[in-house]
């Protein structure tokens, strides 16, 4: 029970994790592909949540990840292996590509870092259209007879709650506090012993194994996969938009988020009048949370429980009034 | 566990949804209505409802002995292409669609393509010529002839030329395409026709990214390797741009293609008399000299106002052959559909040919047709030669 | 040789487009140390402006800047007044909260124009869009020659602003050390508003002058911006005539890449992100930064 009173998400999470595995006894197959979407979201949010929410180094290239564990599934597919066995293959390699980006940029502090991640992001989705054995532009599929939904969901739906389980862990251990002390000043971390570079260097590895072992699921998915479809700036977009949105540097934040955009994109599909707006909707929710609320909707669920205050402290009110 | 799923789901169907109609002829369309294909995807779109709408007004499709209302259910992919397969399966595993009209785009059409095959229903795309499409499930047909051959049309379009004696070989190619699957079909129709005809010779072959912003450094390229012929394939807005570059530069070629495009409404507002001479190569174009098509053109503008381009005519003809497969099937059965698809003779049909039928891997491989641009804004139709409105003018005058 | 010339000319037209492209995201940037991702946004809008002006009135896309520019600046008041005045303010560098509010603000941007246009593709034609002009050995596009006439104009107007008037020395001021410029009596929210003003409006001229080059949809821009963010960390982020020095230097290395190497014509926009990676890396204070730096070694030696 201590356990509980401690983390008094745990029961609802437990629910949710429940809900998740049991879904295809009950649930019609629409529903099935859209929860599989929203496993897929949790796990690129919570896992890209490690280094841009906790260590606060906001990366706009994460849809190299997702591309490099879909296309290593595809191509090793067709060379005859096991879809299950190109995962991690697809992740060491990502997360060999995370360092060779991470050494050289994590010199850069702050937006610097995030606007040479987007050079990152899309020079590699430039070359990979680019490349003949990768198919280019055209795309390549899966070999025949390697989708199984059950498979496909029940893997997700694993990954999704695997990474949480992880993120959740790693909030605990010493490292989820050296990632929080990045954050807040990475110099008086460095004065207290965290190699933030070291501890960086990790944080991007583990989410890029994490991001790239769900882009081989991707890719079992739907078969077929093309640059546009993998390494697209939207997705990268997308990836950073959904914890930002929930809550960064939170466990149920990028949870939240995926959630949220999941059934945005339902809902906006389903009525032709908010077809139109999901530009609009996405742009305003930006806003709002970027001016009232950054720490999202966690931070608006703090406020409403009275865990902190709705006006903003007194000395900032000061500093607003002087400039 | 799977065992109890299936139960799980069959008490869901049961008793979980509403009761089907069984007397209607249920087709699921998955269309970019929005986003970046948006604007062919709404005319895609404007088209299918068309030809349905036709179909119900005139009592539905006879289907046996009982004549049945089409049900349409079209949804939004927002040109995404993950989205676009989704929809695709929901569109049959919910809403239980008898038959799929397929997307506009290679690559949303590549990602539905893969759907069919797992539930066994009958998949009829009207927007992609990409050959790797087609001939991996029997489920899935095309409408839209392979782009090699709108290639090769257009070298034989040249040669002829030649034979006519308006051309002379040897004749140098620079080859300039977009960075799709589109574009490679194209590169492969050009490459084999020049492999198999030795007067013919690719000086300078490039690709580009598509929305390039700037064209100078490819124009450039190609300005130096001073070929005779310029064959491009592009979408209109680097047509638009290229061409404006192409002729800010001074650039000139004996024949100038960008592919499809060039007879475009749209490219000739923004370019006006620069796109004179430039012939292209398409699907289908309104001057085709058959009295059907003059038929359509006036019902089509009769009834949305719009004069009807390409993409209308082939998402209309597409509708109306599934619908006629379905007829002829006689009955709602997915495998009989099919067999009647892969059977299919639409006589009178608005297609080049005028014959509508499916090659051995379910795509079309009807006649291109070939119009060139002609000063004050007309059009002619060139290829094939016995519909012709107008004769070709090669080479293209120099100013 | 010949070729050489024509090349550098080209790459010459180019550049000015870069830097007025560029001047909008550098002005805001030096000011309020914000990233303004909705610049391309802006940019696209003002080119569907301008071509509502041009399918309406018959108004001349490069006449039509007197009414674009100004207007734009309100716009950019308006948004600073309405949105980016209320974030929070961290001292020590640019904040992840105004790069996505402003991302944000692209997103509405699109919409709206998608709202009013359609997702058509629009293009202008002048009488003069298909001309050109014998220039050394090179024809070059009366449009590209003009874009290069009004960027320069525009380029030398806000130098001379920036060094000549109150306001200019004001905003070089805030660029350098806001505390201290306050302390000197500078109402720095003031000059955040006119900054943010200039910057729009120069992102709006930008927009304006591509409009008569490219035919453009919402989506236009994002290629563009990612250009301009190169620029700018080329021409280290902190100084103004660093800016028209990453703009040739961005310029150059494309077209001479593309016109001496067999580079693929389709990597080229790889070598813009590519050079802004390694620039930011290697280099973080851009040319400026390098030069100082090469300096401070031949003095020490």
């Amino acid at each position: 029970m201590g356990l509980f009173r401690r983390h008094p998400v745990l029961p609802l999470g437990l629910l949710f994790a429940a809900g998740l595995v049991l879904a295809p006894l009950f649930a019609p197959r629409g529903t099935l592909n859209d929860l599989w979407n929203m496993a897929f979201y949790v796990v690129l949010a919570s896992a890209w949540n490690l280094l841009g929410g906790f260590a606060g180094q906001v990366s706009l290239g994460y849809s190299a990840f997702v591309g490099i564990g879909a296309y290593t599934t595809v191509l090793l597919a067709n060379a005859g292996w096991s879809p299950a066995l190109t995962l991690p293959v697809g992740a060491a390699i990502a997360v060999a590509f995370s360092v060779a980006v991470g050494l050289p940029t994590f010199r850069l502090r702050g937006p610097y870092f995030t606007i040479a991640t987007i050079g990152v992001g899309e020079a590699v989705r430039v070359i990979a259209s680019g490349l003949e054995f990768t198919g280019g532009s055209s795309g390549l599929r899966m070999p025949a007879g390697t989708f199984d939904f059950s498979t496909n969901y029940h893997a997700m739906v694993g990954l999704a709650l695997v990474t949480l389980a992880l993120v959740a862990g790693l909030q605990q251990h010493a490292f989820g506090l050296s990632l929080e002390a990045i954050r807040q000043d990475i110099d008086a971390a460095e004065a207290l012993g965290v190699n933030s570079t070291r501890t960086k260097l990790q944080a991007h590895a583990i989410s890029a194994a994490l991001v790239a072992i769900a882009g081989g699921l991707f890719a079992t998915n739907f078969q077929y996969i093309s640059p546009g479809s993998v390494f697209d700036f939207r997705l990268s977009l997308t990836i950073v938009l959904m914890p930002i949105v929930g809550g960064m540097g939170t466990l149920v934040g990028p949870v939240l988020g995926a959630m949220l955009f999941s059934y945005l994109q339902i809902k906006l599909l389903a009525s032709p009048a908010l077809r139109d707006s999901y530009l609009f909707i996405y742009g305003g929710l930006l806003i709002v949370v970027m001016l009232f609320e950054p720490k999202g909707m966690v931070g608006l669920w703090e406020r409403l429980v009275g865990l902190r205050p709705w006006r903003r402290t007194p000395a900032v009110a000061e500093a607003r009034r002087v400039s | 566990m799977s065992r109890l799923a299936c139960l799980g789901a069959l008490a869901v169907v049961v008793f979980g949804l509403p009761a089907r109609a069984q007397d209607e002829v249920r087709i699921g369309a998955v269309l970019p209505v929005t986003g970046k294909e948006s604007k062919i995807g709404g005319a895609y779109k404007q088209a299918t409802e068309l030809a349905v709408k036709e179909a119900n007004d005139a009592g539905g499709v006879q289907v046996g002995g009982k004549k049945m209302k089409v049900n349409l259910s079209l949804l939004d992919d927002t040109s995404d292409a993950s989205k676009s397969a989704q929809l695709v399966e929901q569109l049959i595993t919910q809403n239980k669609s008898h038959a799929i009209i397929g997307g506009y785009g290679s690559h949303l059409v590549q990602a539905q393509s893969v759907v069919p095959d797992r539930y066994g229903v009958p998949y009829l795309s009207g927007g992609a010529g990409a050959t790797a499409i087609y001939g991996r499930s029997k489920w899935v047909f095309g409408t839209l002839s392979p782009v090699e051959h709108l290639a090769d049309t257009q070298m034989k379009f040249l040669d002829d030329l030649v034979k006519q004696g308006k051309l002379k070989t040897p004749l140098t190619i620079a080859l300039v395409t977009e960075n799709t699957e589109h574009g490679n079909d194209y590169v492969k129709g050009v490459t084999d026709f020049v492999k198999s005809h030795p007067g013919y010779k690719v000086v300078v072959q490039e690709k580009f990214e598509l929305n390039t912003t700037d064209y100078r450094p490819l124009l450039q390229r190609v300005a130096e390797a001073k070929a005779d012929l310029f064959l491009a394939d592009s979408h209109l807005e680097d047509f638009i741009a290229m061409h404006r570059t192409y002729t800010q530069m001074g650039l000139h070629h004996l024949m100038l293609t960008h592919g499809a495009r060039g007879s475009d409404a749209a490219a000739r507002k923004a370019l006006g008399p620069a796109t004179d001479f430039v012939f292209a190569s398409g699907w289908w174009s309104d001057l085709l000299p058959y009295p059907q098509v003059k038929e359509f053109n006036a019902r089509y503008k009769a009834a949305t106002g719009v004069e009807p381009q390409w993409y209308h005519a082939m998402a209309y003809e597409t509708t109306r052959a599934l619908l006629v497969a379905i007829s002829k099937a006689g009955s709602l059965d997915p495998e009989k559909i099919r067999a009647a698809l892969a059977g299919l003779r639409m006589e009178k049909s608005i297609a080049p040919g005028q014959v509508l039928s499916f090659t051995r891997t379910g795509q079309c491989d009807l006649p291109f047709v070939v119009t060139q641009n002609k000063p004050g804004g007309k059009v002619d139709l060139v290829w094939p030669k016995e519909d012709a409105t107008g004769p070709t003018i090669a080479p293209i005058p120099t100013k | 040789m010949q070729k050489l010339v024509v090349v550098a000319l080209n790459s010459l037209l180019a550049a000015g487009l870069y830097a007025t492209m560029s001047y909008g995201l550098a002005v805001i940037y030096g000011v309020m140390r914000i990233i303004n991702l909705a610049h391309a946004g802006l940019m696209m809008l003002a080119a569907y402006a301008t071509y509502a002006l041009n399918d309406r009135f018959g108004l001349d896309p490069f006449l039509s800047l007197v009414i674009v520019a100004p207007a734009f600046f309100l716009i950019g008041v308006a948004l600073y007044a309405t949105l980016i005045r209320w974030l929070a303010r961290s001292s020590a560098g640019p904040s992840m909260q105004s790069l996505l509010l402003l991302f944000g603000v692209w997103l509405v941007l699109q919409n709206l124009a998608y709202a009013i246009w359609g997702g058509d593709t629009q293009s202008i034609l002048t009488p003069y869009t298909m001309q050109s002009l014998e220039v050394l050995g090179g024809r070059f596009g009366v449009p590209q020659i003009l874009v290069f006439g009004v960027s320069i104009l525009s380029l030398v107007g806000l130098n001379l602003v920036l060094r000549r008037t109150y306001l200019g020395k004001a905003i070089r001021a805030v660029t350098q050390n806001r505390d201290a410029a306050m302390l000197s009596g500078v109402n720095a929210g003031q000059i955040a508003a006119v900054a943010f003003g200039i910057g729009t409006a120069f992102a709006a001229m930008a927009g304006s002058m591509l409009s008569t080059l490219y035919a453009f949809t919402p989506d236009f821009g994002r290629s563009f911006l990612l250009k301009a963010f190169c620029i700018i960390v080329l021409g280290g982020m902190e100084s103004f005539t660093g800016v028209a020095v990453g703009a040739l230097v961005l310029a150059f290395i494309e077209n001479f890449a593309s016109a001496y190497t067999s580079i693929p014509v389709s990597y080229q926009d790889a070598i813009s992100f590519t050079l802004l990676v390694v620039v930011l890396v290697a280099a973080p204070g851009g040319l400026p930064g390098l030069w100082r730096m090469l300096d401070r070694r031949a003095l020490a030696r």
